[in-house]
């Protein structure tokens, strides 16, 4: 810590949060909101994930380094750290699970047109194409074959009806308000609207909450 | 590979989240500053007090290198002064979450915590519990934070010696925890009506996560059931909107 980092602890009029603690804010609120949400939320584009993992690699070569070093107060140092990286590792792991869980139950959907295939990462793409390839493939040699080719298709939109299952948006979801705002759903017998409060929890169809959350007024919990 | 989960988060989630939440420790041993991931620790210096993240406060407890400071809301004269306000002043709604921390900006005025100016800007992050400091010595007393009742159990569970009163907070714990259980329950009642938005200002998030299935069960039961007279009424709305003339409007004002 130079005089620099001092100065600006003790400025009042500095933005206080760290860099890290912003990473971490985000990163645990991109694992709540893909562990809630009905459908797959966009791949951050920020760079999050990349800025992360490089975080990860050199917290493991640092363990790494330390680990040889056997004085005891190192020792404990240490099972702090290791203990941390776990806990981020986990959070990575269960918010990349969660993703693969949504594509993989409705993997055509989420290839189907190219908005919706934006939301992917470059390695998601590449595993959602290949599974489906994989899986075609094989309906196609245990049973598909020996249909009529018109019938053979997976993504067939004939009489209105799509094959491809798309995930429920109308599905409902919890959402913290992070500012005031106003609130409208969609209901059965009524729509409702109401002049929401920082820090209040809602719950509405997650097809109305979506824009409170996309701009930011709002987070799932 | 894929997550078996349901989907929302569980309680052992809730409980990972809620070990993110800083609390206020009194250090009994010297210790350097760690360089973690999430940034470095405070130095530690007895017996200036440091704020840390739960799960390396319940370490340093456990290995008796720490004292954990009981958040003030956790004290039993506050926690009566919610269960009055939850049986007596309010006995429908839940009692009001804290209000969001605020920070001097050195010029007289007051901010929100962690944000340059009072006006925000976009791109500007809103730090969200476990975030803020609701479990810290400074935290307002009277309030609940979003995390309490899971932080209570873990530091009851684990730091019952750090607690002022630990056997009476307690029960008093449990007194909240019953009054505001029915509370949830009683919320179910306005998901029947299927009027599209439901505020539940001031619920925990272990409270969330037990009743999730059961209210989101509701609300996906009764949105089913409605579908088709939902469908019938947005015609009729749209039919009234195409056809708008002026008997219309008057009509709606009229009532």
């Amino acid at each position: 810590m130079d005089i620099d980092d001092i100065l600006r602890e003790v400025d009042p009029t500095f933005d206080s949060i760290p860099e890290d603690t912003r990473d971490l804010q985000a990163l645990t609120r991109a694992w709540v909101a893909e562990r809630s949400s009905p459908e797959l939320l966009d791949w951050p584009i920020d760079g999050l994930f990349e800025r992360i993992n490089e975080r990860i690699k050199q917290q493991i070569e640092k363990i790494e380094e330390m680990t040889g070093d056997m004085d005891p107060k190192t020792n404990f140092a240490l099972i702090v750290i290791q203990t941390e990286l776990e806990r981020y590792k986990y959070l990575v792991r269960s918010y990349l699970r969660a993703r693969i869980a949504k594509i993989d139950k409705h993997t055509l959907h989420y290839l189907s047109n190219p908005v919706i295939r934006a939301r992917l990462s470059p390695p998601e793409l590449a595993y959602a194409t290949r599974h489906q390839a994989l899986l075609h493939n094989h309906y196609l040699s245990s049973f598909l074959s020996s249909f009529p080719a018109p019938l053979q298709n997976l993504n067939d939109t004939a009489g209105n009806i799509s094959m491809i299952d798309a995930p429920d948006l109308d599905t409902a979801v919890f959402i913290r308000l992070l500012g005031d705002t106003r609130v409208e759903g969609r209901g059965t017998d009524e729509d409702g609207a109401m002049d929401g409060k920082n820090g209040d929890i809602v719950i509405l169809r997650w097809s109305d909450a979506k824009k409170l959350v996309d701009t930011g007024v709002a987070e799932i919990v | 590979m894929a997550l078996p989960l349901p989907p929302g988060l569980v309680p052992t989630e809730v409980a990972f989240l809620c070990e993110m939440e800083m609390v206020t420790v009194v250090p009994r041993q010297r210790l350097e500053s760690i360089p973690l991931l999430s940034g470095k620790t405070p130095a530690l210096r007895p017996p200036h007090r440091a704020k840390l993240p739960l799960w390396l406060a319940l370490l340093l407890k456990k290995q008796r290198r720490a004292n954990i400071v009981a958040p003030p809301w956790l004290h039993s004269d506050s926690l009566k002064d919610i269960i009055n306000y939850e049986t007596n002043i309010d006995p429908v709604a839940f009692s009001p979450p804290p209000p969001p921390p605020m920070k001097s900006d050195g010029r007289g005025g007051a901010r929100p915590y962690a944000q340059a100016s009072s006006e925000m800007k976009p791109g500007d992050m809103i730090l969200s519990p476990p975030f803020l400091p609701s479990c810290t010595q400074d935290a307002p007393s009277g309030y609940l934070p979003y995390h309490w009742l899971e932080l209570s159990e873990t530091l009851l569970a684990h730091a019952a010696d750090d607690i002022p009163n630990a056997a009476e907070v307690r029960t008093l714990l449990r007194d909240l925890q019953e009054v505001r259980a029915a509370k949830m329950r009683g919320s179910t009642v306005q998901l029947e009506g299927g009027g599209g938005v439901l505020k539940l200002r001031g619920v925990g998030a272990m409270e969330l996560a037990e009743s999730r299935g059961f209210v989101l069960g509701v609300v996906e039961g009764v949105r089913k059931l409605g579908a088709s007279a939902e469908a019938s009424r947005r015609e009729e709305e749209e039919e009234r909107a195409n056809g708008g003339g002026d008997e219309d409007s008057d009509e709606e004002m009229g009532f």
